[in-house]
């Protein structure tokens, strides 16, 4: 890759040997997936997780080498030309005292941490779902996003640019105020590659989540176009960028007729339109949800809705469902959201409504994060109901939204009817 | 009678490691599906649910899914449970990140079909300073 003189010195430890680390990982990423440069990043969304120690079992020598390098990231400062946010945590940072999960300790490390992170310059949006609220890029915005599911809203949803990230990019990126120009950034690489006609009739947020899930699979690293979908809500698109990045490691897609870069299903292939194309239709939607269904009784004891974190008007939704109702006894309702929507439903009278029900609202993290026990989930996502088969252990149904609250109120899986 | 395999292939991820080969034509996300404590994957019908990554050459299509892929590898890494090397068919930027950041071996771009030439409990020495690797096993796969 070809460096300036100052990103050369940099990487030579003009800016200290932690900066020197920090060009070294972006130098070397870009290197090993083909960048000629560094261009400026724009727009950085940083993991800075504390591993929970007593959820994850990890040793106490462990977790700090791993803080280690997040601690001194956070004694450095962000770029001033670039926005950065911050990604969720491991826990709430919230006292939870009837989640022992959510150990004090872990929390007051996260909570220490969180404050270095905000002297250093990053904005505490805690949320996975930084599009939503507080960090909204625009068309061509070269970002540095972590967050799977936001990084293919980012690029297909809102037109900016961004490759996927982990922690360590991110906070170089961060930091430096650059990204290594490869995959995504580049008009080159964001053409389609494979072709899925959509003739299913979608009703419902979790309908395109089950788009994403097939389509993921199929996808591998590369870029499905949908052709033939309507415009999917705000709320739509979130599960269909959630799930294609959970079953799949996709990094965009494009709606023909839709997204910013698709026009037309031409303009989504580059012109290069492939003649063969897998059709996404009411059997394969139907096929898709009960391949996630592992249930083996119908008595459930959480429902997890908001993954990716709930939007407001999701949160609206659900609290005139709850309304007058009351969730079932040994049964927990975890709504997720990021924690400016919190504060925005409580301003607004919709999380006192939620809580007369016996629900709750979760900020900076999630319950598959907590690592909280469960027997048998009803969840609306996909990406919550895949990766909570494996780490909590239990069984799932995804679901919408009604037969979700339905199961909450009645303490049992009752059906989709 | 043992006999050992050169293949040529791309270095992606320098360095060289040995270890046996844990082999899936399948995707992983680190996050979510592998636990850094135990070192096993844990994704429910996953080809190699239950399976240590431990000093393994993992040969897989790609990494994919979570942002916490790196993440997860540094904290098996630390825990002593990550693999000794990957061999993917395609190359996530995630785990070409996790690699770099915790100095294990990458390899890609093999010269020939990794899931018909290796086989789990293979072992696998990966050279991706020169872009090669070995694999050695009691009687090999034929063509």
């Amino acid at each position: 890759m070809n460096l300036t003189a100052e990103q050369q010195a940099t990487l030579d430890g003009s800016k200290g040997a932690f900066l020197a680390t920090c060009m070294r990982w972006l130098v070397e990423w870009g290197d090993v997936m083909g960048a000629k440069r560094l261009i400026k990043a724009d727009n950085t969304h940083a993991l800075l997780p504390v591993p929970n120690l007593m959820a994850r079992g990890s040793s106490r020598e462990v977790i700090e080498k791993y803080m280690a390098p997040l601690r001194e990231a956070c004694r450095h400062k962000t770029d001033p030309d670039c926005y950065c946010t911050v990604h969720t945590s491991f826990v709430t940072l919230d006292d939870l005292p009837d989640v022992p999960e959510n150990d004090p300790e872990s929390v007051q490390m996260q909570k220490d941490l969180a404050d270095m992170a905000v002297d250093a310059g990053f904005i505490p949006t805690h949320t996975c779902t930084p599009y939503l609220v507080g960090n909204i890029p625009l068309k061509g915005e070269i970002c540095a996003w972590t967050e799977s599911s936001a990084v293919v809203y980012a690029n297909s949803i809102l037109g900016a640019r961004t490759t996927r990230h982990g922690t360590e990019s991110a906070i170089a990126a961060s930091l430096l105020g650059v990204v290594p120009e490869f995959g995504v950034l580049l008009d080159e690489n964001r053409k389609g590659t494979l072709r899925v006609e959509v003739t299913a009739k979608m009703d419902s947020p979790t309908d395109w989540g089950a788009l994403g899930y097939f389509t993921g699979k199929l996808a591998g690293l590369g870029i499905p176009v949908f052709n033939g979908a309507r415009r999917p809500s705000q709320d739509e698109a979130k599960q269909l960028c959630a799930a294609l990045a959970s079953s799949g490691g996709v990094t965009m897609c494009h709606i023909a007729g839709v997204t910013p870069e698709a026009p037309t299903l031409e303009a989504a292939f580059h012109g290069d339109v492939p003649e063969e194309a897998v059709t996404f239709d009411d059997r394969v939607r139907d096929e898709t949800y009960a391949s996630l269904r592992n249930h083996t009784a119908d008595d459930i004891d959480t429902v997890i809705l908001g993954c990716p974190h709930a939007s407001l008007r999701e949160i609206v939704q659900i609290a005139a469902l709850l309304k007058g109702q009351q969730v079932a006894k040994g049964v927990r309702l975890w709504i997720n959201a990021a924690r400016g929507t919190a504060g925005n439903v409580e301003a607004m009278g919709y999380t006192k409504i939620i809580n007369a029900a016996g629900g709750r609202i979760l900020s900076d993290t999630c319950p598959t994060n907590i690592r909280i026990p469960a027997k048998r989930i009803v969840t609306t996502g996909f990406k919550q109901a895949h990766y909570a088969r494996g780490m909590l252990g239990a069984e799932v149904i995804v679901a919408k939204t009604g037969p979700c609250i339905r199961a909450a109120v009645a303490g049992r899986w009752l059906g989709d009817g | 009678m043992a006999e050992r395999l050169e293949i040529k292939a791309r270095g992606v991820v320098k360095g060289c490691a040995k270890g046996e080969a844990l082999v899936a034509d399948a995707t992983l996300s680190f996050w979510g599906e592998v636990d850094a404590v135990t070192g096993k994957v844990i994704a429910v019908g996953h080809p190699l649910e239950g399976m240590s990554l431990k000093d393994r050459v993992l040969v897989i299509r790609s990494t994919k899914g979570s942002s916490g892929t790196p993440m997860i590898l540094n904290l098996a890494k630390l825990e002593g449970n990550a693999p000794a090397a990957f061999v993917n068919v395609e190359v996530d930027s995630l785990a070409a990140l996790g690699c770099i950041v915790n100095h294990i071996p990458m390899i890609t771009d093999l010269a020939r079909n990794p899931f018909e030439t290796i086989a789990t409990g293979d072992i696998v020495e990966v050279d991706a300073d020169r872009g090669v690797l070995y694999v050695t096993r009691e009687e090999l796969q034929k063509d």
